[in-house]
């Protein structure tokens, strides 16, 4: 008699019989395995629906990117491949800011020129409303910011 | 005459599938070598031998290149019953040589393992209270990804122990050894698998395609050289114990038929098996998870015994190279469940809803999904239900339900869904393998210039 039937027979046999332990399930009506799948299907539903809609998204963000980016280059006449990007996560808006360098150098290591981007694209590219400037190797933050123009005059963007 | 041509047609078809593959693993690991790609991690130049045959990897023929291997995968496990051993055999080890020739892919994590080995061997750092941060002259810390340069390590203090002889090899010779561990822990997981498959009387060809093929597996998981590798590998070995029933030996005394072996030699095993479940554990913590599945299944002394020795033994061992914080696996494994991914499942149903992202009340909702999933499994396996499986499916949920998620992390469940009896697992893991995949896809479909 092995170990476990021992135990099964002394304590857990005493157990009512929806409450023993079994070696294997007993054969069902199958009602389970039917509950189950139906669960199963239904979460592998909602990833699929959020893996898609994410997709759509993230689609959409690169096409929007790519606009602003375009327009950077647009607007600078700089071909620069090394630009600093930043999406409004926060707020959840379309709004993005995209900033370079404004002469040849490494990244971030000159004056940099950034655009604040809102609105549809419009032939490939999106309107810079306003922007503001950035001394060489510091982070965007608002108290870095100057020589502010257009939308971006605003104090919530900038100081001065 | 039909069935012939029809066999020589899935031949051929398999062919082509096998060809698709090792040409999808060959373009990710010629053109990787080259470096210079955000899919390519600064590495120490290993892969050198084989550059100036592709070009720079670009997310683009990377996407490609996954696509393919995917879709392969899946017409190969389609036609898996018409293959044979040999070939499945020739086909994975392929693949296995194909990756573990070229450079480390998309992950800097064996950067940080080899830091850590380092911090203890040459600079006397317990890396359980330092981050690769504290050896900023060392030749390892510019590989290390920047994420983790200040993170103290929160691998099990087995798998620190087992690495710190790679931190003698120099930078170079390390990350070789962290490829061929690796590797030979793939090596014996599928060997593993394959045993498994067959006490369990199912194809063990399809359970060697299904995880030795699978793209995840090679290009995420040993072209990484993770150390989930040899979590897996302990993994499997406790199954593969636990699985194992050797016929008793019979002998006769005084002409009565004597089975000797059965009772104590299966009490062995079953303690070994959820030894080597904690020795897993104590490498990475998530394995774990499938001790209590096997306790209750076997609703034996043994198991527990065996475990708690294995614990004892190893919370001694890591207390004695690394203090308490060794053995703090807890407040490790909280730590790495605050941080939160794009990919992982959460965030994505997050967006879904119209919610920038996962919010710390999600976390607790999260964990008590995942709470009553396992409780709904231990009911299940108590009942009879088959604790492979449920291992299998608690891994699988961990997964899901985590806010950080990598590729590699769904590779856990895939050995035990492939010898699970309830086939629903194997459908399930693929399927969430198959949605991580498609959600990578964005830069195919809007690339940034």
């Amino acid at each position: 008699m092995s170990e476990a039937s021992g135990i099964e027979s002394s304590l857990l046999g005493r157990l009512p019989g929806g409450l023993r332990p079994r070696e294997v399930e007993a054969p069902g009506s199958g009602r389970r395995r039917l509950v189950e799948t139906t669960v199963l299907l239904l979460v592998f539903l909602l990833l699929a629906l959020a893996t898609v809609r994410d997709v759509v998204r993230a689609a959409g963000v690169n096409h929007r990117l790519a606009a602003d980016l375009r327009t950077w280059r647009s607007v600078t006449g700089h071909d620069y491949h090394n630009l600093s990007t930043e999406q409004d996560i926060k707020g959840y808006s379309t709004r993005d800011v995209i900033c370079g360098n404004t002469s040849p150098g490494a990244p971030g290591e000159r004056t940099q020129v950034c655009f604040v981007m809102t609105g549809p694209i419009v032939k490939g590219q999106r309107a810079a409303r306003g922007g503001y400037y950035l001394p060489p190797t510091v982070h965007d933050q608002r108290a870095r910011r100057y020589a502010c123009f257009g939308s971006a005059k605003r104090p919530s963007l900038c100081p001065r | 005459m039909e069935s012939t041509r029809a066999g020589r047609r899935g031949r051929v078809l398999v062919g082509v599938l096998a060809l698709l593959m090792l040409a999808a693993t060959a373009e990710i690991v010629l053109d990787g070598a080259l470096g210079h790609s955000p899919l390519i991690p600064k590495s120490p130049a290993i892969a050198g031998w084989l550059q100036g045959i592709g070009e720079r990897l670009g997310y683009r023929i990377f996407l490609i290149a996954i696509l393919v291997f995917a879709c392969a995968y899946a017409g190969m496990l389609a036609l898996a019953r018409q293959i044979s051993a040999r070939w499945a055999i020739v086909l994975v080890a392929a693949l296995h040589a194909i990756v573990f020739a070229g450079p480390i892919l998309l992950s800097t994590d064996v950067f940080s393992y080899i830091a850590y080995a380092r911090m203890g061997v040459q600079h006397g750092l317990n890396p359980y209270l330092h981050g690769p941060s504290s050896i900023l002259h060392d030749p390892v810390y510019r590989y290390v990804g920047t994420d983790w340069k200040h993170v103290a390590t929160v691998y099990g203090p087995i798998y620190t122990l087992i690495s710190y002889p790679f931190g003698l090899l120099g930078v170079t010779g390390a990350v070789w050894g962290m490829k061929l561990l690796a590797l030979l822990a793939s090596a014996g997981t599928l060997t593993l698998t394959w045993r498994c498959a067959c006490v369990r009387e199912l194809n063990p060809v399809v359970a060697l395609l299904a995880v030795g093929a699978n793209p995840l597996y090679i290009v995420y998981g040993l072209g990484g050289a993770h150390n989930d590798m040899l979590m897996l590998l302990l993994m499997m070995a406790a199954v593969s114990l636990a699985l194992v029933e050797r016929p008793a030996a019979e002998t006769r005394i005084d002409g009565a038929v004597v089975r000797a072996g059965t009772a104590a030699g299966g009490r062995v095993r079953a303690g070994m098996a959820a030894g080597l479940v904690v020795v897993g554990a104590l490498v990475k913590a998530t394995v774990a998870a499938l001790l209590p599945f096997m306790i209750l299944s076997k609703r034996r002394l043994a198991p527990v015994l065996g475990a708690l020795i294995a614990l004892g033994l190893g919370a001694l061992s890591g207390y004695a190279a690394f203090g308490v914080h060794g053995i703090d696996v807890v407040s490790a494994l909280n730590r790495d469940a605050a941080f939160v991914s794009t990919d992982s499942f959460p965030t994505e149903i997050a967006h879904l809803f119209g919610k920038p992202g996962v919010f710390p009340v999600d976390h607790y909702l999260l964990k008590a999904a995942l709470v009553l999933i396992v409780l709904y499994l231990l009911w299940r396996t108590w009942r009879g239900y088959d604790w492979v499986a449920a291992s299998g499916w608690t891994l699988l949920a961990i997964s899901v339900t985590s806010t950080w998620l990598l590729a590699w992390y769904i590779l856990w469940p895939l050995p035990l869904a492939v010898i699970a009896r309830d086939r629903r697992l194997l459908a399930a893991t693929l399927a969430v393998q198959a949605l991580f995949i498609a959600h990578q896809v964005a830069p195919l479909i809007a690339p940034v210039p």
